[in-house]
């Protein structure tokens, strides 16, 4: 079993043709499901949060065999991903994408999870220590992706749990729970 | 002078033919009595026979395969009827209608991948897998004697010889000759390009794209135009081993 750090690929990332967009609809229905499954896992373990179309991005190519995807397949499986929730365009020209492991509103749940497993139902903190402060270590909040963060708080702001307010730089951004 | 025919002479033939028919009655019961004895001890025979190594059958597939094949020399199917006394005896009947019913599972759950053309000997990996619970080894024999079965169903469960390999397919689409040809053909490489059909097959290209583009449509093959060389590859996943554990997973 070929192996990328510690991920475990699956046995179609050998297979050369899964690497060239397939023409027949079901084959390729097929084709774009096992991708899509491929790109989350693998993000998720990794904690990958954007992929860049452009970029070396390690499952678009497959030294071993000698294939890589093209710009239209990458650009197939993202999109699949993304009418589906689980990826978002980050620019009009479809070259940089979110990953969505968790959709937004489950990055929403577990914010409400964590602010009440910790006590902070009426605290306040600031956006950056929610993703890197000493409560967030170990949890699934550490190191996630700023704009996801944002994304999940402005939800939440809209439900009426919690209110965002700016501070005197981009950086200190602040949240005031009222969960 | 020659003797007429008198009533006594009739009456003596009459009486001979009476007990030559009589012997003759009398002979063939003795010899359906004796055939039906041999039987009763033949068919008890395979019973004990059956008994003695119920084991080995259900759990020996080499033994079985044998069992198999000595039935049907002597004109016995113990597959024949479930309920049976070797169903009974045996409860080998069960067995192949679950060998069945798993082979259906595993071509129906391989199809989006193969469009419905498996190899044989995956067939048999997908199946021991998926049964790694249960203790009997299931043999490639086993497999056809179940696909045979399946085959009441109507529903175009069929092993064809392709070449060395035998496939099962388990879509109601004929192949043809030529579509059996570039299959034969892709046992080698898992592959075929345009112009190895043409050369080692010696068609026109008209020919051979024409079919390749059928095997395409119904899901039997999938392209791969990532080579550095720019020639586009057909893949069959029916002959390359690597289809083998990309289903297991997916």
């Amino acid at each position: 079993m070929q192996k990328l750090g510690d991920f475990k690929l699956p046995p179609f990332f050998n297979y050369p043709p899964y690497f060239t967009l397939q023409p027949v609809r079901e084959t390729r229905e097929k084709q774009i499901q096992l991708w899509k499954e491929l790109i989350l896992d693998y993000c998720r373990t990794q904690k990958i949060f954007v992929i860049g179309l452009e970029e070396e991005f390690p499952l678009f190519s497959n030294t071993v065999i000698e294939r890589s995807l093209t710009h239209e397949a990458r650009q197939a499986f993202l999109s699949a991903l993304v009418s589906e929730g689980r990826a978002e365009w980050l620019d009009k020209v479809r070259r940089k994408c979110l990953i969505l492991w968790h959709r937004i509103q489950d990055w929403a749940d577990i914010i409400v999870n964590f602010v009440k497993d910790n006590g902070l139902e009426d605290s306040v903190m600031t956006v950056e220590e929610l993703r890197s402060g000493t409560e967030s270590r170990g949890t699934e909040l550490q190191g996630l992706d700023r704009t996801i963060l944002l994304r999940a708080l402005k939800l939440l702001e809209h439900k009426g749990k919690l209110a965002i307010f700016k501070g005197t730089s981009a950086d200190d951004e602040g949240v005031k729970f009222s969960i | 002078m020659r003797r007429r025919p008198g009533i006594a002479g009739l009456q003596g033939a009459a009486a001979a033919r009476d007990q030559f028919r009589l012997l003759g009655e009398n002979v063939a019961k003795i010899r359906t009595d004796l055939m039906k004895e041999q039987l009763a001890t033949f068919r008890s025979q395979l019973e004990d026979f059956a008994l003695k190594h119920k084991n080995d059958i259900r759990k020996n597939p080499a033994f079985r395969s044998q069992f198999h094949e000595m039935c049907a020399k002597v004109g016995v199917d113990p597959l024949a009827s479930n309920k049976g006394f070797w169903a009974e005896l045996l409860g080998i009947g069960d067995f192949y209608y679950e060998l069945g019913v798993q082979i259906v599972e595993i071509c129906l759950g391989t199809r989006p991948h193969n469009g419905g053309l498996i190899n044989l000997q995956e067939l048999c990996t997908l199946l021991r897998h998926k049964r790694k619970t249960s203790r009997e080894a299931v043999s490639e024999d086993d497999c056809l004697r179940a696909i045979s079965k399946l085959k009441v169903l109507g529903s175009g469960f069929e092993v064809i010889s392709v070449g060395k390999k035998k496939l099962v397919r388990s879509v109601p689409t004929e192949l043809n000759k030529d579509h059996n040809e570039i299959i034969e053909l892709a046992q080698g490489q898992g592959y075929v390009t345009v112009d190895e059909v043409e050369r080692r097959l010696s068609w026109t290209s008209g020919r051979a794209i024409d079919t390749l583009e059928t095997l395409l449509d119904e899901g039997f093959a999938m392209i791969d135009d990532g080579h550095r060389d720019g020639k586009r590859r057909y893949w069959f996943p029916c002959v390359s081993s690597i289809s083998s554990t990309v289903v297991t997973d997916a």
